[in-house]
């Protein structure tokens, strides 16, 4: 397949790395080597086993790879500057004069506004699978933080990565500024006199040649605003695309049902979980996650009982769900249907099987599963995938119709969308029309449909014959160089709108701070279309709900007269609508579940493809569709699985990278329909054989941030199957791509007599792990047996708290301890994303990220264990464990990290002066070092965002997790005050708020009643290196997993 | 070869020995003295303002309160600047055609503020809290000086931290009872000044601030004050003792039951306060998240 330029060039490579020792252990070696070794094998990466020249390379040092050398390219002019501001600054810095800080009070100050005091709004993040209610932090009417709406029902103030990062994609500088037509700066009235002048024009004819193409809709009021404006205009059209969207789910749901229905599952509820390639614990992509973790986790809690929930993932591509199954089972993306087919048919709800040939350890799973299934008829729950076929979702209706867990763990509803559609469909003949010349105005709401739709529509072309194209979007982006007039949009946290979230539940968006950059929104656009265009977004969100909100003040007057009485109703509806902004949503707007018969034929399983490379597409966990990729946060974490970070790649399996002679980063080539995309080649473990993994997102040719990232999978994306192909070409182009992937890996250096094996070829991590308990587990019926697994065997042991040369620290009254339950733990990122806006955490960029450089103060660790192609993964939230004995403290030469009364390494930035000691004294390497001037201090609209409660670090500053020390020592001070002690639960640290599982739980573990407390009395309770005495704070929850002991015995999985 | 250097070279070299290491410590005592010089710290100098307000006249001609203008800083980290309204509501009135007032004026017509420069102005990785401050008994003469006294405002101390240390080492020499935080010419407890305190039981979430009950004059004992309605809880001693002039010794009816001590040094009125106010122990007040996150 390579041709001949490749390989020359790959000759080369060959050539330079020679004097590296010879790897290239195969993968049948590589399984033959976790064969031999016994117990629990834990490996973090794929060259760690492969034993790569890479992995041999990297030494044990303070911080991986090259993080401590300077590789930045730097001018002599450049360097001169540096050096004689260093100079110019040693041993004078603490000399210098501070500037003259300016004061600009207010000339009316807002009533009831305390500066200083944080003032919190309730709002709804609107999202294409339902909106997000959440509760915004504002400082002098900035908001600076954003978090799930506790008293919420959906969420109850769970939140994910996405949700967290509008903040920064608010303020973000990048965003469009002005009204622009053809590139020149205009004025809103500029456009609304052309466009208003042009609805007059088509009045008359009911509005031929308008359209309209919109992200997915989720507002009623927006839904209500076409569906009024169509009465004027019958024959306009309104068009919603977005590239993740449910298309699949709601072509069976109208087969099914007869009509578009969404699924809601109740997942405290359910014993038995399955899911038929549906991520639903990876993020808000998937419709209802904050409710389906929550719940989910709810039934792994473990307190007071022994009762669990099971679940099984039957995937195409790996993700974070299928590492929490009890039993994951990686098929080829084709065989997802034929799988849940067969699966209904096993279980009693299909037309027999489909005679697909399953291997033995399928066939033994499907048996198992499906006799799981029966065994808890009722209290099972199928999960369809969004990105699945029709038919999987059509098996699933079947089966949870068969097995009776309608109206227990799956309740049918009305779609969140207001306005249901087949999207692709609508989309193409959207094309259709534009070809055909029929499109004479095309406006474009919150799309991006140049960048982001299937390739072999050639939308760019489409464009060609449409007379006026408008875009309404937040960045100028792909489609905005090609549009005619670009009107820069209102961010949620600038607009009124409402939204629903996925229960039903209406929220309203209220603004949180004026337009920065006077951007108008998608009602002032679609209300044009009515009779009264003037009205604005604050009114007709007002009107949609007149019939709702209203009544209800605490003491109803008795009015008297009809004038009065039309007063006091009006009073009415003014306090009930502020109880709905106050309260964040409408009371009583969930849906109830309809009563709904799913009539299924079941069809024909499509026959299965052959021996071709099958190509996925998934969106980006992080930068979603794309219309994220300009967010610096959501760019920098690393994914759950792949730990990508700044990149895509064409991810496959161990296998596939060696049958087309590639390696980890070797740039491939993917070309289908005739187009190609060239992506780094990026072995994911537990990816089916023979499979590609595309994720879409990426590529973008716009924004200072986003452009350039990766490549843009859209470009080989096929309508008529946009999540999968058969039939792919993969082709080595013998270059490197070199992928971004800041997995940090300490090689094990130490000798067999020091706890090592000594052949210097494992990770730290991956051998204590084992060796010393970092990631202990056990199922569920030895949990039963032996509740204090946790606690027993070698290298599981805690020394006392007298075992040490030095008198204990004493904690008179609060000390801060957190609990980490990884049997919660779903790994989705929101903690990390969470950390960054409320401690102003700096993004570093791909190449310091690269380097190691990262400043996340909190991580998640994945650990993988077992066979290569089909392994667990194990996810540890780490961060800064709060040591009671701490390493770092003890070398810091200028007394920068020091101990708290309450416990807390605090870490006094200004006393900083860069040595390192403490980070490489650090047993978990939680601290991170500014080696460069990360922040950004210059730009306006990011001072707005920042936490004015924790110091913006400058370069040459240790960093590290405080436990948010800035949120205890507020509440110390409220609470000092008062004259009280802090209640429980009252601090609540940002990565405990984010999590949407509650995992994390915080607070002071000398108040016995606590429930941090009562969780570290738990039997499962285990500290990670805790052998070395640093008695830390932050504990760990042992796994237990639920496995399905028969099914394991056949399957042979689950080895001791 | 006839020598090169004089004797007397040996005298010089020794001289010029003993001479750099006066000059090293020379140095380093200027950069100490610069360091701590109202140069660095800004301590006692007249910032350029755009309206030379005069804080005596405002408060010790007029008697306008604090908090009439810093109205958070009970409730607040920040004490908060006045918005030009609050100027406006007298000065709409009052010293209508003043030149000075030009730029209070331009800021209301306008709507753009009035740029004051920071007078006390801490580093921005200190974070300093106003209202724990206050409603533990450090008034704002403590910090601020006199500013009574004040035409043009400026620091009255470093601000640095070895100052703020001083009493967060060993706060009982500086505070006083809550009723005395806005009173400038508080000078503390002293054989002239003696200061008698009562505390009062209070409840958990009661603030502190109410557990103590002050005056500056002899209270007068075993007097049934069964009629002083409404029994003020949270006696606030400016309704007693701030507005009556010395030669008033009369004593002062306070409310019964209650037990005075008579206190006649700053210490001791302290290490009262430090108890009925619980006011954290130096090894928490001196650690440095209190200050640096």
């Amino acid at each position: 397949m390579s041709t001949n330029g490749g390989s020359v060039i790959s000759d080369q490579q060959s050539g330079e790395t020679a004097g590296t020792p010879e790897r290239k252990l195969t993968l049948e070696e590589v399984r033959a080597k976790l064969a031999k070794q016994k117990g629990k094998r834990y490996w973090r990466s794929i060259d760690e086993l492969a034993n790569t020249p890479e992995f041999q390379e990297a030494l044990e040092r303070e911080f991986p790879q090259h993080a401590s050398e300077w590789l930045d390219p730097v001018s002599r002019r450049g360097f001169l500057k540096v050096m004689g501001a260093s100079l110019a600054l040693a041993g004078l810095a603490g000399c210098t004069k501070q500037p003259d800080e300016l004061i600009y009070p207010y000339v009316n100050a807002p009533e009831d506004l305390i500066l200083g005091k944080p003032v919190y709004f309730a709002s709804a993040f609107p999202f294409a699978t339902g909106a997000v209610p959440v509760l915004i932090k504002s400082d002098a009417y900035r908001p600076i933080k954003v978090d799930g709406n506790p008293e919420h029902p959906y969420n109850q103030g769970g939140s994910d990565p996405i949700t967290q990062a509008t903040l920064l994609d608010m303020y973000d500088p990048d965003r469009a500024q002005h009204v622009r037509y053809r590139g020149e700066t205009r004025s809103w009235v500029a456009f609304e006199a052309e466009f208003r002048a042009m609805l007059a024009d088509k009045k008359a004819s009911g509005g031929k040649g308008l359209y309209f193409l919109s992200s997915t809709v989720t507002s009623p009021t927006l839904a209500r605003q076409w569906q009024e404006g169509q009465k004027n205009y019958p024959q306009a059209k309104f068009v919603q695309y977005d590239p993740a969207n449910r298309d699949a789910h709601y072509v069976a749901a109208k087969q099914a049902f007869g009509d578009y229905v969404d699924a809601q599952y109740r997942l405290d509820q359910a014993d038995v979980i399955v899911s038929l390639d549906a991520d639903f614990l990876g993020g808000a992509q998937f419709p209802g996650f904050h409710r389906l973790a929550k719940d989910y986790a709810s039934r792994r809690k473990l307190q007071g009982n022994t009762e669990m929930n099971r679940l099984y993932v039957v995937e195409a591509v790996t993700t974070a769900t299928g590492f929490k199954a009890e039993h994951r089972l990686q098929v080829r993306p084709s065989q997802v249907a034929p799988f849940a087919l067969d699966l209904a048919a096993a279980v009693g709800a299909g037309n027999g099987a489909v005679g697909y040939n399953w291997t033995s350890h399928q066939a033994t799973y499907l048996q198992g599963l499906a006799a799981d299934l029966k065994a808890n008829a009722g209290k099972c729950v199928v999960i369809p995938g969004e990105y699945a076929a029709p038919e999987v979702h059509l098996a699933a209706f079947a089966m949870n119709q068969a097995l009776g867990n309608v109206g227990k763990t799956v309740v049918y509803t009305d779609p969140v969308n207001p306005m249901p559609s087949i999207q692709m469909d609508d989309l193409k003949s959207l094309v259709a029309d534009m070809n055909a010349g029929k499109v004479d105005w095309l406006v474009i709401l919150n799309a991006n449909p140049v960048y982001a739709t299937p390739t072999d529509l050639d939308f760019v072309d489409a464009l060609n014959h449409v007379g006026t194209i408008v875009q309404l979007s937040s960045h100028s982006d792909e489609t905005s160089e090609v549009a005619h007039w670009h009107i820069n949009n209102q961010h949620y946290l600038e607009k009124w709108s409402d939204a629903r979230a996925y229960d039903g539940t209406v929220s309203v968006v209220q603004p949180m701070i004026a337009p920065l950059y006077d951007g108008h929104s998608e009602h002032e656009i679609l209300q044009s279309l009515l009779d009264n265009p003037d009205v604005s977004p604050y009114e007709a969100v007002r009107t949609t709900w007149k019939g709702v909100v209203s009544g209800g003040s605490p003491a109803p007057q008795k009015a008297k007269g009809a004038t009065a009485g039309a007063a006091a109703a009006a009073a009415d509806a003014d306090f009930a609508w502020r109880k709905v902004l106050h309260d964040g949503w409408l009371e009583n707007t969930a849906y109830t579940p309809k009563n709904v018969t799913a009539k299924v034929t079941l069809p024909k399983a499509p026959a299965p493809a052959g021996n071709g490379i099958e190509v996925v597409f998934r969106p980006d966990l992080h930068t979603y569709d794309g219309r994220y990729a300009n967010v610096g946060w959501l760019q920098e974490i690393p994914r759950p699985v792949t730990y990508l970070s700044w990149d895509n790649a064409v991810q496959m399996s161990y296998a596939t990278l060696e049958k087309f002679g590639l390696a980890q980063n070797a740039a491939v080539k993917v070309s289908l329909g005739g187009k190609y995309i060239i992506g780094g080649a990026l072995p994911v473990p537990g990816q089916a054989d023979d499979v590609v993994v595309i994720t879409l997102g990426q590529g973008r040719s716009t924004g200072r941030v986003a452009g350039g990232v990766g490549y843009n999978g859209y470009l080989i994306q096929q309508s008529g199957g946009p999540w999968m192909q058969p039939g792919a070409g993969v082709e080595k182009t013998g270059d490197i791509y070199d992928l971004c992937v800041p997995r940090e890996d300490y090689i094990d250096q130490r000798s067999v007599s020091h706890g090592g094996d000594g052949s210097g070829t494992h990770s730290l991590e991956g051998n204590e792990s084992l060796d010393r308990g970092i990631i202990r587990y056990a199922s569920l019926t030895e949990y039963k047996s032996d509740p204090g697994f946790a606690n027993q065997g070698v290298g599981h042991w805690t020394p006392g708290p007298n075992e040490s040369m030095f008198p204990a620290y004493r904690y008179d009254k609060n000390a801060w301890g957190m609990s980490i339950d990884l049997n919660s733990c779903v790994g989705c990122n929101a903690c990390i994303a969470s950390c960054y806006a409320e401690n102003n955490i700096a993004v570093v960029g791909r190449l310091q990220t690269k380097i190691g450089r990262i400043l996340q103060w909190i991580r998640i660790d994945t650990y993988f264990e077992g066979d290569l192609a089909a392994p667990r993964a194990h996810f540890q939230p780490m961060t800064c464990h709060q040591c009671e004995n701490a390493p770092c403290e003890l070398v810091c030469p200028v007394g920068a990290t020091v101990h708290s009364p309450e416990g807390i390494n605090l870490m006094v930035y200004n006393r900083c002066v860069g040595t390192r000691f403490c980070s490489n004294n650090c047993p978990y390497k939680v601290r991170r070092f500014n080696f460069l001037l990360y922040s950004d201090w210059d730009t306006p609209s990011l001072k707005l965002m920042r936490n004015p409660d924790v110091s913006v670090r400058s370069r040459g500053v240790m960093e590290k997790c405080t436990y948010c020390v800035q949120r205890i020592e507020a509440v110390k001070i409220e609470a000092d005050k008062d004259n009280r002690p802090i209640c429980d639960g009252e601090i609540r640290t940002a990565c405990q708020q984010a999590c949407p599982t509650n995992a994390i739980v915080f607070g002071n573990i000398n108040d016995k009643t606590s429930e941090v407390a009562k969780l570290k009395a738990n039997a499962r309770t285990y500290g990670v290196l805790a052998d070395l005495n640093t008695r830390p704070r932050t504990t760990y929850l042992a796994e237990v997993i639920n496995v399905n002991e028969d099914l394991a015995k056949e399957l042979g999985e689950y080895r001791a | 070869m006839p020598q090169i250097f004089d004797r007397s070279s040996n005298a010089l070299a020794r001289m010029s020995l003993i001479l750099t290491g006066l000059l090293i410590i020379a140095l380093g005592l200027t950069l100490d003295a610069l360091q701590r010089s109202p140069w660095v710290t800004r301590q006692g100098q007249r910032a350029d303002q755009p309206v030379p307000f005069s804080h005596k006249h405002h408060v010790e001609g007029l008697g306008l309160q604090c908090q009439y203008c810093h109205t958070t800083v009970e409730e607040s980290s920040y004490a908060g600047i006045p918005p030009t309204h609050t100027c406006m509501n007298c000065h709409s009135q009052i010293w209508t055609d003043a030149q000075i007032l030009q730029p209070v004026r331009t800021s209301w017509e306008t709507g753009k503020s009035i740029t004051w420069t920071r007078v006390h102005d801490l580093p921005d990785f200190v974070f300093f809290n106003h209202e724990i401050h206050v409603n533990k008994g450090i008034g704002c003469s403590t910090c601020h000086g006199r500013v009574d006294e004040m035409p043009i405002m400026y620091a009255q101390n470093s601000l640095q931290m070895e100052w703020c240390l001083n009493c967060h080492r060993n706060p009982a020499k500086n505070l006083r009872p809550t009723s005395e935080i806005y009173n400038m010419a508080w000078t503390g407890a002293s054989e002239l000044h003696p200061v008698w305190c009562a505390s009062e039981t209070v409840n958990e979430g009661t603030p502190t601030a109410e557990s103590v009950t002050c005056t500056e004059t002899r209270p007068k004992q075993g007097v049934q004050m069964a009629d002083l309605s409404p029994p003020l809880a949270g006696f606030h001693a400016q309704t007693v003792g701030t507005a009556l002039d010395s030669q008033n010794t009369a004593p002062v009816e306070l409310p019964a039951g209650l037990h005075y001590t008579r206190f006649t040094s700053q210490e001791a009125l302290g290490v009262f306060l430090i108890q009925h106010y619980k006011i954290r122990p130096p090894r928490e007040l001196t650690s440095c998240e209190v200050c640096h996150r």
